[in-house]
């Protein structure tokens, strides 16, 4: 019958369609993701030559414009724009200079995002060391928040940078590295954009391997002994993941771990897997969407997390395509909420302490959308004058619906330095990229160098050339 | 095709349609981003139809109304699952020419089929009748779909009403001996 043949001909279009669809690979769209703070900019300049960046630099300084350098614009606290000042937007500035297979390095324009890197090497069967979760970032922008992600054998994102390229307030080009211009350096990684304009970088690269992923249920008390008996003791494990519920029945308890470790294999180099598009953005976002809702759709989104978490045990999977997840299904667009992170870090032997803490401050905050929380781990580095990681920590990234009007930044704002009070209390730190709740003393006892930061950028800029929101609202 | 059919019908492209206009406005201010390029893109829509007309008008009255519903339902079926792709404002264009000659056909015949149906001293009654379904089935679907776009993406709003273009376009295949005046 013709109906019949329609009906086959139209199945067929439509997976010729979803495939294509998701082919297409989904660029991210350049805004400042929280909506919070909408700034009047003087004017955007966007270029992939260095000489026109350089020249941006020399016209600010005569005319007495202010610079702020945005990459993705993912930070949250006006990290990336300044009223009135010149956007520098690095996008375009994103060829890849230098690559070393042997060597395993590569040397990138700061405007290039780690998906371009890993879309590079993953043929040489390469990986990055260390990178956030998510690869639609810049590596300036990385950089500059001092980022980690989920490996825990490679150190932080500090020690895997060999050398950059930084573009100073007076139009110069310096080189840092840990040995050369070492202050400066260290004062760059995670220094929110205020030294300069970071222009290329020389990454160290690892191979890529294949892991199996093991996922298990646990319970927040056992998560801390778990971790040092199972994860970081066992050298196969070299990446690490976790979640704490938060649907209502088990709220701030029930937990599970995702692991990834080695498999056994012969000494030649892995086939290297085809890199991973994202697919099915519908059905987590569907869920996250019922998490946004109430508290059934909390429990309904906290045991479809657990499923899925359990379907994957035992899957293989390439370390490029583990740091490479999911993002867009996160996309929000609301007119009058947002979407902000927050991510708390805390010393590993303290964690069950601090989340029966953590739970007596929210339990009373029903108004408080609370719709994730996952935990990564963070080896105590404290290389970078803004470093976080005092210690061996755990590091809580927490996903809050909020409203984008004065009462909801009035009162995510109580909450959310009601929290960072109780990191602080059990020798915690937070995250300084996400938007400016915190107050200034709680910067100065999360970060014990941060007179030191504020004089050093006095010292390198001194006429402020390099500035941005975060800076006007804690320099001392 | 009996008249009870055809109102459902109209019901589930009314609401497949209403699922996709006002929100196709976003996707529009994704690709393309001036006053001139919205009226040019609706303007080829209106352009194209109007130039089909003449000849719907014939084809209509030779091979009759439901061949040319289901080409209509397929059709749209069909060019909605394009819609995620475009990317460039010339896409765009392009599938509003192809909507305005589908437009066309949908336009024509609905008001065919009640020419046919209707008897001239309760046509208004009818008519009103007619139009009280397919408004409440717009409604619904855009309401519904203003919640939708929260949970989804807008790719899978397009899915979605292609989805209800291609089982329309089934349903509307289906042969029935009852009423033989209405099928011609």
């Amino acid at each position: 019958m013709k109906r019949y043949l329609m009906l086959f001909i139209y199945i067929t279009f439509l997976f010729l369609s979803i495939f294509y669809v998701t082919e297409q690979s989904a660029e991210p769209i350049a805004e400042d993701q929280s909506r919070l703070l909408p700034v009047k900019m003087k004017a955007i300049k966007a270029t992939d030559s260095t000489a026109e960046i350089q020249q941006v630099v020399l016209d600010a300084n005569s005319q007495g414009d202010s610079i702020a350098i945005a990459g993705m614009q993912h930070s949250q606290g006006g990290h990336t724009v300044y009223p009135d000042g010149i956007l520098l937007d690095m996008k375009p500035y994103n060829k890849i200079l230098r690559f070393d297979a042997q060597e395993k390095t590569i040397t990138i324009q700061s405007g290039a995002t780690w998906s371009d890197i890993q879309d590079y090497i993953n043929p040489y069967g390469l990986a990055l060391k260390v990178s956030q979760s998510q690869n639609i970032f810049t590596i300036g922008g990385s950089l500059s928040v001092n980022a980690h992600g989920l490996d825990i054998r490679q150190g932080s994102l500090i020690d895997t940078v060999e050398s950059l390229r930084l573009l100073d307030a007076n139009g110069e080009i310096l080189i840092l590295s840990s040995n050369q211009n070492p202050e400066l350096f260290q004062a760059v990684i995670g220094g929110y954009g205020l030294f300069g304009v970071i222009l290329d970088v020389t990454l160290k690269l690892t191979d890529d391997e294949m892991y199996e992923i093991h996922s298990e249920p646990l319970q927040y008390d056992e998560y801390s002994d778990y971790f040092n008996e199972s994860v970081r003791a066992d050298e196969k494990t070299k990446m690490h993941l976790a979640r704490i519920s938060l649907s209502p029945d088990s709220f701030l308890e029930d937990m599970y771990v995702i692991n990834y470790q080695e498999t056994e294999q012969e000494d030649l180099p892995m086939e290297p897997q085809k890199l991973k598009q994202e697919t099915l953005v519908a059905v987590p976002k569907f869920f996250l969407g019922l998490a946004r809702l109430n508290e059934q759709g909390k429990k309904v989104f906290w045991n479809t997390q657990k499923t899925y978490s359990a379907s994957i045990d035992g899957k293989l999977i390439s370390r490029n395509n583990v740091m490479r997840s999911d993002s867009e299904f996160m996309e929000y667009s609301h007119p009058e909420n947002t979407e902000v992170l927050q991510e708390y870090f805390v010393p590993v032997e303290n964690f069950e302490a601090y989340i029966d803490d953590l739970r007596d401050t929210l339990i009373d905050e029903d108004q408080f959308n609370l719709l994730n929380i996952t935990i990564r781990y963070v080896e105590k580095n404290e290389k970078a004058v803004l470093s976080y990681a005092k210690d061996d920590m755990f590091s809580l990234v927490l996903l809050i619906n909020q409203g984008t009007d004065a009462k909801g930044i009035e009162d995510t704002g109580r909450v959310v330095r009601n929290m960072i009070d109780v990191t602080l209390d059990h020798g915690g730190s937070y995250y300084l990229p996400y938007f400016g709740y915190p107050t200034k003393e709680q910067m100065a006892e999360a970060y014990p160098r941060t007179s030191e930061f504020f004089d050093l950028k006095k010292e390198y800029d001194p006429s402020e050339r390099f500035m941005n929101i975060f800076y006007e609202e804690y320099k001392q | 095709m009996n008249y009870k059919r055809f109102i459902f019908y109209q019901g589930t492209i009314v609401m497949a349609s209403s699922m996709i206009f006002p929100f196709y406005i976003l996707m529009l201010r994704n690709v393309g981003n001036s006053y001139s390029q919205f009226g040019w893109a609706y303007g080829l829509f209106a352009l194209t139809a109007a130039i089909c007309y003449p000849l719907i008008g014939k084809i209509a009255d030779r091979a009759g109304d439901r061949v040319l519903l289901s080409i209509y339902s397929w059709g749209m079926a069909l060019l909605l699952l394009v819609f995620p792709l475009a990317n460039e404002i010339w896409h765009v264009y392009l599938l509003q020419i192809f909507m305005g000659v589908l437009g066309a056909v949908q336009k024509n015949s609905e008001k065919t089929v009640l020419a046919r149906h209707v008897l001239k001293e309760t046509a208004g009654k009818e008519i009103g009748n007619y139009h009280i379904w397919t408004s409440i089935a717009a409604a619904i679907a855009v309401i519904a779909t203003g919640y939708l776009v929260d949970f989804f993406t807008i790719s899978s709003i397009f899915y979605i009403a292609s989805a209800l273009f291609a089982w329309s376009g089934f349903s509307i295949m289906k042969k029935d001996k009852a009423l033989p005046e209405l099928q011609t």
